[in-house]
């Protein structure tokens, strides 16, 4: 263990906990409009503010942990089921599989993925579902182009050939001895996406196309902030902080893991 | 119980055909140990994994016919050709710490045959690993068993292949140069253990190897193979009184040759 991994694993760990305990721990209801104190800048009652409808900003941000930190997961574990099941495929089969199946992630490469994302979101409905499997289905190819180099170079190893010797089926072979050979990588890159797709919630939210209010979102904390930033600088600051220090804890993770394995990714 | 006739193996590599084989014949008697032996690149390995249709995928079959107890494995479907490996056609393979999956204990890694092919329940398939860690004169197999293979020496590891491999109580074992990778006195072990494994188990031994020493001690029968074609083929005793071929003369002076100084 370094302490790079620590730290990301510290902060990571403090916040998912803050998102999981967030009914106990915040200190209002992230949606009670209290009209008595409009933009209060940080005081005792109110550690981080509120906001323009006197909402109070540290519960908003702990409420917006959990949607933040889930789109993050759920959209890379998304992406992470169709990276792994097609790299795997095209790696181990080869020829046509393999073709068809890199061919179709060059073609998602070739979009710019944001513009892909608005306008499907712009045509269905910007929910959180859709929101999450949008941002997974638009991130996979990375994933995909990783583990099927990784198995392309593995399932050349002895040991693959002595599990095909003692009869073991493709899926075994692949899910048994090649996956697990394979995945240190990608858990390194998975990381890498959380904090990706935390980003680009954050934007899609910033353009009003992301989580709808009033579910607070990081994005969308940020985005009503902006009308009244000139007074209450608070309420820019700590939502952006909150993405800051997140991304931070999964880059941290993510380098940490890769030195702690010693890759070179 | 094994008969290859007239194999030929050809590699395309980017288009430039390798001959590997030019139509080899040999067959495996029951309860019989037969040695293959010859230069590197003579094909004893090709004609190993041709058997169970183990070759990369560069390479082809262009003709030849392998039968195996009355089956043709070249024509077997595949799912068929899958109960065939491992269980009635075993292999041990020459680098014992790569054959083994870096990732899992070696116990689990014997347990796999158990229950790819027998279906065991896992406590019994446990109980039975433990048994054939001791079978392979391994002593605290219980230890052992939750080892990874980069934590046991070149001479264990091969003991678990040799585990490994007869999991499944294989008809025909495929030894393809399993001590060469081993020190001398590992490789006596080894051998001796094969050697009894043998007997007790009642297996037909194909056994690979470039060293006609290894071949005086263990063979019924030597096939002697030369640029992918079997040039002599022998009980044992002719082989080393009257070589017919140059190439097996050759061998049989190499190893004097290594006896005497």
């Amino acid at each position: 263990m370094n302490k790079l991994l620590l730290v990301g694993i510290a902060i990571i760990g403090f916040l998912s906990a803050a998102a999981i305990l967030a009914p106990f721990i915040s200190p209002y209801e992230p949606s009670l409009i209290d009209s008595a104190s409009l933009l209060m800048p940080p005081s005792y009652a109110h550690p981080l503010g509120t906001d323009g409808l006197g909402r109070d900003l540290l519960s908003r941000i702990i409420y917006g942990a959990r949607i933040s930190l889930g789109i993050g997961i759920i959209a890379v574990g998304i992406s992470l089921c169709i990276g792994v099941i097609a790299g795997s495929v095209a790696g181990y089969f080869g020829g046509l599989a393999d073709s068809i199946i890199m061919r179709s992630a060059d073609i998602m490469l070739c979009f710019p993925t944001f513009f892909l994302i608005l306008a499907t979101v712009a045509v269905l409905e910007p929910s959180i579902i859709n929101i999450m499997v949008i941002i997974g289905l638009t991130s996979w190819m990375g994933i995909a182009r990783l583990i099927r180099s990784e198995i392309l170079s593995l399932r050349e190893r002895e040991f693959i050939q002595a599990a095909k010797a003692i009869g073991a089926s493709h899926y075994g072979i692949i899910c048994r001895h090649l996956l697990p050979n394979a995945l240190g990588p990608v858990f390194v890159n998975a990381t890498l996406g959380i904090a990706g797709a935390i980003l680009l919630e954050s934007a899609l939210s910033f353009l009003g196309l992301g989580v709808q209010p009033p579910v607070p979102s990081w994005g969308n904390i940020l985005i009503e902030s902006k009308a009244t930033l000139g007074v209450a600088w608070w309420i820019t600051l700590f939502p952006g902080l909150a993405i800051f220090v997140t991304i931070l804890g999964f880059n941290f993770i993510a380098e940490g893991l890769r030195k702690h394995w010693g890759y070179n990714a | 119980m094994l008969k290859i006739s007239n194999l030929h193996v050809h590699f395309d590599l980017d288009g430039t055909i390798v001959k590997a084989l030019c139509g080899v014949t040999l067959g495996v008697n029951l309860k019989e140990t037969l040695v293959v032996a010859g230069e590197s690149g003579s094909g004893k390995t090709v004609t190993a994994l041709a058997v169970t249709r183990l070759l990369p995928a560069a390479a082809r079959v262009t003709s030849g016919e392998i039968y195996f107890n009355g089956k043709n494995l070249l024509l077997l479907e595949e799912d068929a050709l899958r109960k065939v490996r491992g269980k009635e056609i075993a292999y041990i393979f020459q680098e014992p710490g790569s054959f083994l999956n870096p990732v899992y204990m070696v116990g689990d890694q014997i347990m796999e045959s158990f229950l790819l092919h027998q279906g065991l329940p896992r406590v019994e398939a446990f109980a039975e690993t433990l048994r054939l860690l001791e079978l392979v004169k391994i002593k605290d197999s219980r230890r052992v068993f939750f080892n990874y293979p980069h934590q046991l020496s070149g001479g264990m590891n091969q003991r678990v292949g040799i585990a490994m491999s007869l999991a499944c109580r294989p008809k025909l074992l495929i030894a393809d140069e399993p001590t060469t990778a081993l020190d001398v006195t590992t490789e006596t072990q080894i051998l001796d253990l094969l050697c009894e494994l043998k007997s007790s188990f009642g297996f037909s031994l194909l056994f690979i190897t470039h060293n006609l020493s290894i071949a005086r001690r263990i063979a019924d029968r030597i096939c002697v193979m030369y640029k992918g074609q079997v040039v002599e083929e022998a009980d044992a005793e002719r082989i080393f009184c009257s070589p017919q071929h140059f190439h097996t003369k050759e061998l049989i002076h190499a190893y004097q040759t290594i006896g005497t100084q």
